[in-house]
């Protein structure tokens, strides 16, 4: 499903309106390279108040306009996550004609199934893996992209982003490829670095995660910091002033000006990359040829889990437990980011 | 552009507007380019691209050569076997490629009208519930697509859209961020000024929209369908699902099906990775720049 | 703004064009009939379509191939949503599964099917997997995926076995000789075979996976998971049936000797494997000889076949069927039938090696000495057709591919070294227990 454009993870704001995002001044961004001349500047974000700043136009047309939105969203995204819940109730063969109504079974059955856990458990090492290289390797891009003396900056931020716009499928069979025990080319590199031994990057667990999570870093990394560095070409100078003023170091300056400066946007990539890391489904697919997730399941991540459940196994009824536990999952862990971004920030504030 | 106190001027005034002195900075704000910041960047850029380079190499060498050890890093002469060999696995994949465009557009179309009426709606319009809306689709953005993904597929069974392209498009006109995105959008950029000064001339709510607004945001716009257009290129799953008939793939599930059988023909597959992905390259070549904005406008603006 | 007005005419313009556009269907070549066959593997090969297309120039024969699982799932929700295709193939440890529920297939005894004049031609066991609960013939078997021994004699020359296919078949007539040839097989490895392995780098092996051997030895005995009680669901036997117990653990036991590389079967290094000689036995059904032919082409005339240890087993094989909501029933059928007539079944083993089910081929002498000379002109014909005789039926249950899956885990986690044995089986038993019962 289309879902997952890119677009969501560069603009999604879920949960965070704290209001620390976004420039306080009012200078046009420097790099707005295409911006038109005479388009009006950005601006603050207008005080909404309830009586309507804008008292001529009709609100009327506000239901009209929102409904196609709403029509779809209710036909194709919110009925089917309702009967989906339903159908969690039940034990649900496709091809049977009848389908026995079993209540919290299915749950308890989840719950108890340690193919569901080692899920669970592949799925956050995978994310463990992916997001925090690729955070800490965005943020460093991001630092040397800033530099206003760096030559041929277009060229630098245009082909960071050519991962992002390859197909998963074809990826993970390269990587696959790659990743091979015997004969793939990172063991083969291995080996000219004098390594003593070949990794079996696919049967072993650790490195099956390593391996997936390198295809979803190299995806990602670029398309990061370039958010990064958007978030640190709006630090106010002022901020750098000071730090310099006081005789503050490259790294002092990056630890205690920039670094905090990125706390919301290290939040919002944290966010989006918990919820997309959640369902990682292509390459472990592709990886294993199958929805097992490998031959000992190395690799079975929640989504593969449920499909496997779905169309391996013909369960509606227990895959559609599975999802309704994914999206619980989804939903503590952002709350949890977001409390605790609450908190770091109010700590920030005194 | 913002004003540099840094590197000419003596003098900036204090809070209560009195001149003083400043101190000239000792060292350069920005340091030079190291070499080794440039080695890292074309590191990261070889690596970036390599994979489509290896695809390459792969399909313009054969299956023999991949086999070697240690395998061959340069391309060979088979390409174009390689590339008939694809178009003869699948006759339909050139309409894979078309049924792809096609559905990418009218989806980016759409979804970049029906976003950004709605955004528009919800930024500028103060109707009763709006507040309660918004945070609602912020909400449904939470919610991980596998959740409804059979309960859809049965849905659009029984709408009788199974293996068509009515499967891809009419579930994706409008997504809840595209909404939220044009919401921003139009909140930072359209001055309530403007649309009031419109009104007041006598304009509809829905000409102030197409006249002012849209044009406005044209921009941002352009970049939303651009992202939905490589969402929808790249998407597998669900057309996965849905799609039954070779003659109706898309291109990724056209690729998919090269690897169908028990044999793993290497050069065909990544032949066709190739043609897969190679209109999107060309795509980038063109539009790049602005994709590269529209990632950096939104890191900022939400 | 000149960029905004060429932006509108060119999006209405597009909108016009593919709004146009969308009216007009991809086009289906305008023929009379066109039959969709949905398959996977090496299931009607490019041979029949060609040659049929010859034999009926007004047919159109349009394939969809999947991978295995993936082919099955989505004829499944095919079935739901009443699109299905006019011929699919059912590979035969989901055929278990479709057994119980024969109502979404076309009743092959009915007219104008009639399979009942057809039905002597085949082989009995083979027949009796496409037949539903209640009696309902729903699918023909097109191959027997008998199962030999692919060995290469340059290997096993090499390190002091013998070659010739008979002696070789004698080397072990029972699954503990062929553990212990492979024991012997790994200890004639030469020095620097053996460092590259110390050196935890490719090791050179006997068999390409050990894993393999466990379908091997299962499918020998006569009752796998389910047993027979005509019941629309079968009845489960599998922890109670020595004969899945004994599978397993000769597998354990060959995967402690250490006799496989532990390479999986149709990866990328499995290609190389058998290219750069890594192994030097691949437990082959017959529709694998097709497969190396085309994966190692250089390797020709090194290979050969010798007899299965515990004589005869089966992999694979498939049923076509005619699912109900089939468009095209009549033309489907006179396809299916004439591919699976023992003329073209005779054709299709010569070219891609897929064993016939037609048993009246057995006695045939065109079979019974064909000789394949990548495999050193080994007379597989006669070889394939001895171990399908000595076959014995074997009941196929309905989630025998769940229960498949969960073995194989079990035994991938005691190769790997994870588990022991024991406890690997019993995980495997409650893991069962919870999907299936």
């Amino acid at each position: 499903m289309n879902n997952k454009s890119p677009v969501s993870d560069a603009s999604q704001t879920s949960g965070n309106s704290n209001g620390r995002r976004g420039r306080r001044t009012a200078a046009p961004s420097p790099w707005r390279a295409d911006a038109q001349p005479g388009a009006p500047k950005k601006r603050k974000p207008s005080r909404r108040d309830e009586s309507g700043s804008i008292r001529a136009l009709n609100p009327g047309w506000g239901y009209v306009f929102t409904a196609p939105f709403f029509i779809m969203f209710l036909i194709f995204g919110l009925a089917p996550v309702v009967y989906s819940t339903y159908i969690a109730f039940f034990n649900w063969d496709p091809l049977e004609l009848e389908h026995p109504f079993v209540g919290f079974d299915n749950f308890a059955l989840l719950l108890d199934d340690g193919q569901f856990w080692m899920a669970v458990g592949n799925t956050f090492s995978i994310w463990f893996f992916s997001t925090i290289p690729a955070m800490i390797m965005s943020i460093g891009l991001a630092a040397i992209l800033r530099n206003p003396n760096l030559k041929a900056a277009t060229f630098w931020r245009t082909i960071l982003l050519v991962p992002n716009i390859t197909s998963v499928l074809a990826i993970a069979i390269i990587f696959g490829q790659l990743f091979g025990r015997d004969f793939g080319l990172i063991n083969l590199m291995l080996d000219i670095f004098g390594f003593d031994r070949h990794i079996d990057w696919i049967t072993e667990q650790i490195p099956s995660h390593i391996a997936i999570a390198t295809m979803i870093t190299w995806r990602w990394v670029g398309y990061n910091s370039l958010i990064f560095l958007a978030a640190m070409l709006a630090i106010p100078n002022e901020l750098y002033e000071s730090a310099s003023l006081d005789g503050a170091s490259k790294w002092q300056t990056f630890r205690y000006v920039t670094l905090p400066q990125l706390r919301n946007t290290i939040t919002f990539v944290l966010i989006v990359g918990t919820i997309g890391g959640l369902q990682v489904f292509a390459e472990p697919l592709t990886l294993g040829g199958n929805f097992n997730g490998g031959d000992s399941r190395q690799f079975s991540t929640l989504t593969l889990f449920l499909y496997e459940q779905a169309f391996v196994n013909n369960k509606w009824g227990y895959a559609a437990a599975v999802g309704i536990m994914i999206t619980l999952i989804v939903l503590v862990i952002s709350a949890i980011n977001f409390w605790l971004t609450r908190r770091i920030a109010s700590e920030d504030s005194k | 552009m913002s004003v540099n106190l840094t590197k000419d001027t003596d003098f900036d005034f204090d809070e209560s507007g009195k001149p003083m002195k400043l101190k000239r900075r000792r060292t350069p704000r920005w340091r030079k380019m190291s070499l080794a910041s440039y080695i890292t960047l074309a590191l990261v850029a070889l690596l970036s691209v390599f994979p489509f380079y290896w695809m390459y190499i792969v399909a313009s060498n054969g299956n023999e050569e991949v086999s070697k050890v240690p395998p061959t890093l340069v391309p060979g002469p088979r390409f174009p076997e390689v590339i008939g060999d694809v178009f003869t696995a699948n006759p339909f994949f050139g309409w894979s490629l078309f049924n792809t465009v096609f559905v990418g557009t009218v989806v980016a179309i759409a979804q970049v009208f029906f976003s950004s009426i709605a955004g528009f709606a919800f930024a500028k319009l103060n109707f009763k519930g709006r507040k309660l809306m918004v945070v609602f689709v912020i909400g449904t953005m939470m919610l991980p697509s596998q959740l409804g993904i059979i309960p859809l597929y049965m849905l659009v069974s029984e709408l009788g859209w199974i293996n068509t392209l009515t499967a891809l498009i009419v579930p994706a006109l409008v997504t809840a961020f595209g909404v939220f995105w044009m919401r921003q959008i139009i909140d930072a950029q359209i001055p309530n000024e403007l649309l009031e000064a419109a009104s007041i001339d006598g304009a509809g709510v829905f000409r102030v929209y197409w006249s002012i607004v849209f044009p406005i945001i044209a921009q941002s716009g352009f970049v939303l369908g651009l992202f939905s257009f490589l969402a929808t290129w790249n998407d597998f799953l669900w057309p996965l699902l849905v799609l039954n008939d070779p003659q109706v793939f898309t291109v990724q599930v056209a690729v998919n099906q090269l690897k169908s059988s028990y044999t793993l023909d290497y050069a065909l597959n990544m032949g066709g990775a190739f043609l897969a992905t190679f209109p999107l390259l060309i795509l980038f070549v063109v539009v790049g720049r602005r994709l590269v904005s529209g990632v950096m406008d939104g890191a900022v603006k939400g | 703004m000149k960029l905004m007005r060429n932006l509108k005419r060119i999006s209405a313009l597009l909108l016009t064009v593919f709004v146009t556009l969308g009216l007009v269907q991809p086009a289906k070549a305008a023929t009379p009939v066109t039959i969709t066959i949905w398959s996977f593997g090496n299931v009607i090969e490019p041979w029949a379509i060609t040659e049929y297309k010859k034999l009926h120039p007004e047919v159109t024969l349009q394939i969809k191939k999947g991978e295995l699982d993936a082919h099955h799932q989505s004829l499944i929700t095919a079935f739901l949503a009443k699109k299905t295709p006019d011929i699919a193939a059912v590979e035969v440890s989901y055929s278990g599964y479709f057994r119980s529920y024969p109502s979404y297939f076309e009743d092959l005894r009915k007219a104008p099917y009639n399979s009942a004049t057809i039905e002597k031609d085949y082989l009995d066991w083979r027949w009796d997997q496409g037949v539903g609960y209640d009696g309902t013939v729903f699918g023909l078997p097109t191959d027997v995926g008998g199962m030999q021994v692919a060995y290469r004699v340059d290997l096993f020359k090499k390190h002091g076995l013998p070659t010739d296919r008979k002696a070789v078949g004698e080397l072990w007539p029972t699954w503990e000789k062929f553990i212990s040839t492979g024991q012997k097989y790994n200890s004639k490895l030469t020095t620097a075979e053996k460092d590259s392995c110390k050196k935890k780098k490719i090791c050179y092996g006997f068999i390409d996976n050990a894993g393999t051997i466990y379908n091997a030895v299962l499918n020998q005995a006569s009752a796998k998971y389910y047993e027979n009680n005509n019941t629309k669901d079968g009845k489960l036997i599998y922890s109670t049936n020595p004969a899945v117990k004994k599978a397993f653990d000769t597998t354990t036991k060959a995967l402690k000797a250490n006799i496989g590389t532990r390479i999986n079967s149709f990866t990328s290094d499995w290609n190389v494997g058998m290219n750069n000689g890594i192994f030097a036995t691949i437990l082959a059904p017959a529709w694998m000889m097709d497969y190396i032919k085309q994966q190692a082409p250089k390797t020709k005339g090194k290979w050969d076949i010798a007899d299965l240890p515990g004589g005869g087993g089966n992999l694979g094989g498939s049923q076509l069927t005619i699912p109900k909501s089939a468009k095209n029933k009549t033309a489907a059928w006179e396809f299916m039938s004439w591919y699976l007539a023992p003329a073209q079944q005779l054709t299709i083993f010569k070219k891609y090696g897929l064993f016939p089910s037609a048993s009246s081929l057995y006695d045939d002498a065109a079979l019974k000495n064909y000789k394949d000379p990548f495999f050193n002109n080994a007379p597989v014909g006669a070889i394939y057709t001895a171990g399908a005789l000595q076959l014995k039926p074997i009941f196929e249950g309905k989630k025998q591919r769940a229960i498949d899956n969960i073995f194989g885990q079990a035994l991938s986690r005691v190769a790997i070294g994870k588990q022991t044995p024991a406890a690997a089986w019993q995980q495997a038993l409650s893991e069962i227990k919870k999907s299936v019962g």
